[in-house]
């Protein structure tokens, strides 16, 4: 069977503890073409995008969920929300934790929102972010 | 934080714009950092089949530097706390040298106390490549109330 309407509120077990390096945070400042000295040294912070570095393997649970039916090469992103507790630090170990919020079914296709939970490994919150994917049923081409 | 963006800001400040080119190479890059390996990004084949014109950005490459005109505004990351944006129509990256350009502007659209609201435009080939782009920033410092100046 395919996702539908009724896999609203499906919640994921947690993902493996992501660790925050500042070699990751560098990399990913680098890649956004941001030299702000914050990401940077020996004690950085990340930027506040890097969150979904942390919630694109919790969305991957969702999107390798066999009964889903998802396939990644025809998921198109909606749109995102992002809020910050806290910024992301190197050396936080991080938890995250995936729920399907809402599923529409259209004619060959799919939205699927879904909220990733983000906190510290000791408790304290991050972040968390919401995520609308378009998902084609079918290949176009 | 800047000393002086508290002082200085108001319901229509604009803020320094930002125009960068994406690049395959950008593309890859940002897909390495950000452990995103949708196909769609870096292969025409996919792309296609997706129902796309080319291989498009990352929304959240887009978003993500979208995100340095506020950045590098207030000076401290740390001061985000929110954001948010749609993604109207995708960003075509041609697999040449130039890449394509994406022009960021932005201005403030609300203040409540010490928060501040930063409206974001993302302008790539004349046409919005993000929707409704807001981040909230906390300056931490009330910022001066100016209804009934001027």
């Amino acid at each position: 069977m395919a996702i539908t309407e009724a896999h609203a509120g499906r919640r994921y077990p947690p993902n493996d503890p992501y660790q925050v390096s500042a070699a990751k945070i560098a990399e990913f400042a680098t890649a956004l073409g941001d030299d702000n000295p914050r990401y940077r040294g020996d004690s950085p912070i990340a930027p506040p995008t890097f969150a979904v570095v942390i919630a694109a393997q919790a969305w991957n649970q969702l999107f390798n969920d066999p009964e889903l039916e998802l396939s990644l090469d025809r998921i198109v992103h909606g749109d995102q929300r992002f809020s910050f507790s806290r910024p992301f630090r190197a050396g936080d170990v991080v938890v995250a934790t995936v729920t399907i919020d809402k599923v529409r079914v259209r004619a060959g296709s799919e939205l699927v929102s879904a909220t990733v939970d983000m906190s510290a490994r000791e408790g304290d919150q991050i972040c968390a972010t919401q995520a609308t994917f378009y998902h084609a049923r079918e290949a176009l081409a | 934080m800047k000393a002086t963006v508290a002082e200085a800001v108001e319901i229509g400040t604009q803020l320094p714009s930002l125009t960068v080119r994406f690049t395959r190479q950008r593309l890859v890059r940002y897909a390495g950092a950000a452990n995103d390996f949708n196909p769609i990004h870096y292969s025409e084949h996919f792309a296609k089949q997706a129902g796309l014109p080319g291989v498009i950005a990352h929304g959240m490459l887009t978003m993500g530097t979208a995100l340095r005109v506020v950045t590098n505004w207030v000076g401290d990351p740390s001061r985000v706390t929110s954001y948010s944006a749609r993604f109207p129509r995708p960003v075509v990256v041609p697999d040449d040298a130039d890449g394509v350009e994406v022009e960021f502007t932005a201005s403030v659209s609300g203040i409540e106390g010490s928060l501040v609201t930063v409206s974001i435009e993302a302008l790539c080939d004349g046409q919005k490549v993000l929707g409704a782009a807001r981040a909230e920033v906390d300056l931490g410092v009330r910022v001066p109330h100016r209804d009934h100046e001027s």
